[in-house]
């Protein structure tokens, strides 16, 4: 039997995604020899994104004409195409400021009179193309990774929670930040999975696995502004990791 | 009535020589500040005598958040995982959760036992303790052993009567009398629950408050947590799947804890959803909770602990629908 072929690539992105592979340690040796990785330029000193893949993960918002060109090639060539991490699916940290003005923030970054970038708002890649599957989180969890490349060998997809991180840092009985502490906290609104990994260490969650499944974002305002916290700030939250919230969005 | 009586100087002897029938568990706080069951490992230091509520019931020793319930190999199929379920004694259970665990029996050992949860059921010595009410619960019996308590602590000055209401609980007793005096006590007060006769009215006539203006709000303020359930001493409601593993060979078969108000509840293959909207989760929410199904319809699976009150973060609170019913009734 043939192994199923990789593409294991990254856009505009940290790469903090791929080395969530590269720190499965323990499966790497099962993984080499379960899977070519055709095309993995973090991974490997092989550049050209040649031959078909049966799936390609790709890390990263899109946001240069170069990006797209990469995920065109990939989504072209690729059986499945997997959202690998927060700024695939969602656009993440790259994407907290597209609401303010492109001019303004290159010329703080480069000055005065420096040209265009040929850069544009960050994305998530299903702006552009069909997504088939995503894995969440700032970056990944190694489980839910090997979880869906497990899933490919056995030629399906697994189901991830589509329930927020509260249930999952309920289960843990860790101490609820946002009732007892009155922290802004951002888990009722955000994809479970992490095994409430913040909280549970007493860190409010920060939203990095992007929006819940019909996210009652009203709700989460509206207690949020009760506790106290300004409007500002909580908007500001919730943009970090995600910027396209519906403010007023109850399902 | 002649009773036993535990003397609280006795209390170290006695949580000692329970640990012959398995390892000590019982309400504890975390360093966080939440109380919580867990091991007792040193005698009464850490143990919880004054608690009201754990945030999740010991249901979580029956049907743990995420548990494995068949291993797949392509040589032998899918065999029920192996292993005894650890022996335990859960001390310091309150009369609330004592019922939950009843009610989860009868779901789970009625007409099909589940294999899986008798073997863990089997397992566990239930060592109930009366308790308090405080202004979230509203049980009917604070300070009466429920019919599964295999030894019931109640709670009386310089100690606690001690009784038994199993067989399994009458040879313990035999064995611990040397720690045990006998006193003469008379019979706990009934306690009287307005809410939980309210509860068992509806139960019983099967009202439903179709009309009600709370379900909107319910709907509008409900975030799909899911605290309601994972601390719900009778949610039992489980998602299945299944995971195969890098070796193509051996997959795990799990069930996880579900939430009625999550949308994955209601949905099946193909993407169709039954209760496409929260209203029409809560109405599912309450005619399970109140009115029962199947097997136990018309049996109430809400025990009164107030869990569901106190840690919901936009106070959805589903018995205020009784209370309006007795508005409209008057």
């Amino acid at each position: 039997m043939t192994r199923p072929t990789l593409a294991i690539a990254g856009l505009t992105a940290c790469f903090g995604c791929q080395l969530t592979l590269l720190n499965c340690e323990a499966e790497l040796p099962t993984l080499a020899e379960r899977f070519d990785f055709t095309y993995f330029p973090m991974g490997s000193s092989r550049h050209d994104i040649g031959g078909e893949f049966s799936a390609a993960l790709v890390e990263g918002s899109v946001s240069t004409p170069d990006d797209l060109e990469t995920l065109v090639k990939l989504r072209s060539r690729s059986r499945i195409l997997v959202a690998f991490g927060t700024c695939a699916c969602w656009g993440g940290v790259a994407a907290m400021n597209n609401h303010l003005s492109r001019e303004a923030m290159t010329e703080s970054v480069y000055g005065k009179g420096a040209g265009p970038t040929g850069s544009f708002n960050p994305c998530p890649l299903h702006r552009f193309v069909t997504v088939d599957f995503s894995i969440n989180g700032c970056p990944p969890e190694k489980h839910e990774l090997l979880t869906t490349l497990a899933a490919l060998l056995h030629g399906t997809l697994p189901v991830f929670p589509q329930y927020p991180v509260c249930t999952e840092c309920r289960n843990r009985e860790c101490l609820c930040l946002l009732i007892e502490r009155g922290e802004p906290c951002l888990g009722p609104i955000t994809q479970a999975g992490c095994n409430a990994r913040c909280p549970a260490v007493s860190i409010k969650c920060e939203g990095c696995r992007g929006p819940v499944t019909e996210a009652n974002v009203a709700s989460e305002l509206e207690v949020l502004l009760e506790k106290g916290i300004s409007r500002e700030e909580v908007i500001r939250r919730m943009r970090r990791f995600y910027p396209e919230w519906d403010y007023g969005q109850r399902s | 009535m002649e009773q036993h009586f535990l003397a609280d100087n006795a209390l170290g002897q006695f949580l000692d020589c329970l640990t012959q029938y398995g390892a000590l568990h019982g309400p504890t706080r975390t360093s966080d500040g939440v109380d919580v069951f867990g091991p007792i490992q040193a005698g009464i230091e850490g143990l919880l005598l004054d608690y009201r509520r754990t945030l999740i019931p010991p249901k979580k020793y029956l049907i743990p958040p995420r548990q494995t319930i068949l291993n797949y190999a392509t040589a032998t199929g899918y065999t029920l995982p192996t292993g005894p379920a650890p022996q335990l004694v859960l001390f310091g259970v309150h009369p609330c959760d004592l019922q939950g665990i009843d009610y989860l029996d009868r779901v789970f050992m009625g007409d099909r036992p589940d294999q899986l949860y008798r073997r863990y059921r089997d397992a566990i010595t239930l060592v109930g303790l009366s308790c308090e009410p405080d202004a979230f619960c509203f049980c009917a019996s604070p300070v009466k052993a429920p019919h599964n308590a295999d030894l019931f602590l109640q709670r009386i000055e310089h100690g606690f009567l001690v009784s038994t209401e199993t067989s399994k609980g009458k040879r313990m007793l035999a064995g611990l009398e040397p720690l045990l005096t006998k006193t003469e006590a008379a019979p706990p007060p009934p306690v009287e629950s307005r809410m939980m006769s309210r509860l068992n009215d509806v139960a019983v006539t099967g009202r439903t408050f179709p009309d009600s203006p709370l379900w909107e709000s319910f709907a509008a303020r409900c975030l799909s947590c899911g605290a309601c359930s994972v601390c719900c001493p009778t949610c039992y409601c489980f998602d299945v799947l299944e995971n195969g593993a890098l070796d193509e060979m051996t997959a795990d078969r799990l069930r996880e804890w579900d939430n009625c108000l999550f949308r994955a509840h209601g949905e099946v293959a193909g993407g169709h959803n039954f209760r496409p909207t929260r209203r029409e989760r809560f109405h599912y929410r309450y005619l399970h909770k109140y009115l029962g199904f199947g097997a136990l319809a018309g049996v109430p699976a809400c025990v009164g602990c107030g869990r569901c009150r106190e840690v919901c973060p936009v106070a959805i609170d589903l018995t205020e629908l009784f209370a309006e019913g007795d508005d409209v009734c008057a």
